[in-house]
């Protein structure tokens, strides 16, 4: 075992532990900072690919921005006390129900799939370096990177219309 | 792509219209004018005049069905602002806003039904979603308005979740965005990869054009916002998002079809029985009207599940003929001050004419002979007939149908046959909108040709 798979472990253990541990925090705010690490740990996957822009990108964007805003949001509603709603058993069973043949099939599809002939290079690869990216993204992807923008200027009118007084 | 580019520029222009333009009336006037003018760029596209010349990289494909149904929701989008344009500065104070909203959703529905791509059915759902949280949630004040928002948004972003993550599957599956690439469901060994990420991509799509049983969003969502935007999303949003659909299950998954075929015959069923047994029970007519539509989305699906020839001409006549009269309703509806089926009550007596085009509208939907709402039912149906395979769904569909009058006629029994009264304020304008409306559906009902002639022109 080289130190790339010790890693790999490493940040897999961490990655899902935290994730478990965002479903079943009581209190809000510890899901969040679970969430937050969670992201870490995913973004030292995106290292371990080579994918350094991805990782960086993840970490500010992810883990900086919108946990912060969550962070704001949970505190501005007061939701750090234990106010979570109780629901009904049936909803539960019906939910942990649906939960799990989504889970079954997932494992299922992803058991049988053989990844070993399709993967990416690992360690060597230079796809996810800014400069390829890059280029990517303003030859072959210009078309979608610049539809993107009607997105984001209708999400800003939205902002306009919802937020400012009358 | 004229229409796409042109509608982002009209959809910034209108947003500085707002600032430059005191008057509302001048607003809805670049507004419809500019609208004219897409209507105009896409008829010429179809006829081979590109105002713009774009590497697309393979990533849209501007056929003919594309650009035929552009054509016809553009069409049903000028009705819809001429009979309901006023009424939307009742909604709140950002007039020219929602005008740029509407325009940008149209670039959404263009990017929908001409994607090849999933990185681009991606954005279109998305450009198509987001302006439309915004608009349900434009009448600030109202609680009800509000609740609805919040609750678009969150089960919406939750489906598009589910759409993003079928995407990535495919994608793992396959290795390409791109549809023409895919060729999925040509090799021996079951592509299970590919299969979960088609019934994730099943369902959010579902959820889009709010087939049962994702439909638990619509009829809060319908009655919340304000009337002239349920009339939007009703109609052309739904009708385009499900040309996406089609495309999507057509092209990406066309290889695939007897491992879903089955599945969307059972997904159709259960949105007309759900739809339409709901919709009895209901007491305000836009309440109705939601179910209405998941009923409606019900027949739509029957094309999903058929997917041939008929499935294709259907399809459209179908979009035509429920856009036209879901907007006529919901105009006239618009003017209501009480929206329960008794608000209608003795409509007749004092509005004759308002009340013929809404008994035509309401005939059209409920599928009743010289109608094109009748035509486009039987299209469905034949091309149901003619796929082959489950009988059953058919019967069904024809039945479900026969429901659907029940609710319909239940509007038409109160506007003539009670003493009410019900009376709305409309102008001659509005009336000869109304007209025309009412002309051109009894006109599609007798000579469908006259859209689908444009499909093989």
């Amino acid at each position: 075992m080289n130190i790339t798979q010790i890693l790999f472990w490493l940040l897999s253990v961490t990655a899902l532990f935290g994730a478990m541990m965002v479903v079943t925090s009581r209190n809000p705010v510890y899901s969040v900072l679970w969430l937050i690490l969670t992201f870490f740990s995913i973004s030292g996957h995106y290292i371990l690919l080579n994918a350094q822009f991805l990782a960086i990108v993840n970490i500010i964007v992810y883990a900086g921005a919108i946990m912060v805003l969550f962070l704001f949001v949970i505190m501005l509603m007061n939701l750090n006390k234990n106010a979570e709603p109780t629901r009904g058993r049936w909803i539960k069973f019906a939910g942990a129900i649906s939960g799990g043949c989504l889970l079954l099939v997932l494992v299922a599809a992803l058991r049988s799939t053989e990844v070993s002939s399709k993967s990416v290079q690992v360690g060597v690869g230079e796809i996810g370096l800014i400069k390829n990216l890059g280029r990517e993204l303003f030859t072959n992807y210009v078309v979608p990177f610049e539809i993107s923008s009607i997105l984001f200027l209708s999400a800003m009118i939205g902002a306009v219309v919802i937020g400012k007084k009358d | 792509m004229n229409a796409l580019i042109i509608s982002a520029i009209l959809g910034v222009i209108m947003m500085f219209s707002g600032i430059l333009l005191k008057q509302k009336s001048g607003v809805r006037g670049i507004a419809i004018g500019g609208l004219v003018l897409v209507l105009l760029s896409n008829v010429l596209e179809m006829n081979g005049t590109h105002f713009f010349n774009v590497n697309l990289h393979g990533m849209m494909e501007f056929d003919h069905f594309s650009l035929l149904f552009v054509s016809v929701i553009i069409g049903a989008m000028l009705f819809y602002f001429i009979l309901s344009a006023r009424d939307m500065e009742k909604v709140g104070g950002y007039y020219a806003e929602y005008f740029a909203l509407l325009f940008f959703i149209l670039c959404g529905i263009v990017l929908v039904t001409s994607f090849k791509s999933l990185l681009i059915l991606f954005l279109g759902i998305e450009i198509i979603s987001i302006p439309l949280y915004i608009l349900t949630g434009s009448d600030k004040r109202n609680l009800k308005s509000n609740e609805a928002s919040l609750k678009y948004l969150l089960t919406g972003s939750f489906s598009t979740g589910l759409m993003l993550m079928g995407i990535a599957l495919i994608y793992g599956a396959t290795g390409t965005f791109d549809v023409a690439k895919m060729k999925l469901g040509l090799s021996e060994q079951p592509e299970l990869l590919a299969i979960a990420g088609m019934l994730l991509l099943l369902f959010s799509m579902s959820f889009k054009v709010s087939a049962a049983p994702f439909h638990f969003w619509t009829p809060d969502v319908y009655d919340g916002a304000p009337t002239v935007f349920t009339a939007f999303m009703a109609t052309i949003v739904k009708a385009a998002v499900f040309i996406g659909f089609i495309r999507l299950f057509g092209d990406t998954f066309g290889g695939m079809a007897p491992k879903w075929q089955f599945w969307v015959a059972v997904l159709a069923a259960a949105t007309l029985f759900i739809g339409n047994i709901t919709a009895v029970f209901q007491q305000s007519v836009k309440r109705m009207l939601a179910y209405s539509s998941i009923a409606q989305a019900g027949f739509m699906l029957l094309a999903l599940f058929a997917m041939n020839q008929d499935a294709r001409e259907g399809i459209l006549l179908y979009s035509v003929a429920y856009s036209l009269a879901t907007i006529g309703i919901f105009a006239v509806l618009g003017r209501m001050n009480d929206y329960t089926f008794e608000g209608f009550n003795g409509l007749a007596r004092r509005q004759p004419l308002v009340a013929a085009v809404l008994t035509i509208c309401l005939l059209s939907l409920a599928g009743i002979p010289l109608t094109a709402g009748f035509l486009a039912k039987f299209y469905m149906l034949k091309a149901a007939m003619a796929a082959g395979t489950q009988f059953w769904l058919v019967i069904f569909a024809v039945l479900m149908a026969a429901v659907s009058v029940y609710y319909y006629f239940r509007v038409i029994q109160a506007m003539y046959f009670k003493e009410g009264e019900a009376n709305v304020t409309v102008s001659a304008g509005f009336k000869t909108a109304l007209v025309v409306l009412a002309a051109l559906i009894i006109v599609l009902g007798v000579a469908p040709e006259l859209i689908l002639y444009w499909l093989y022109f």
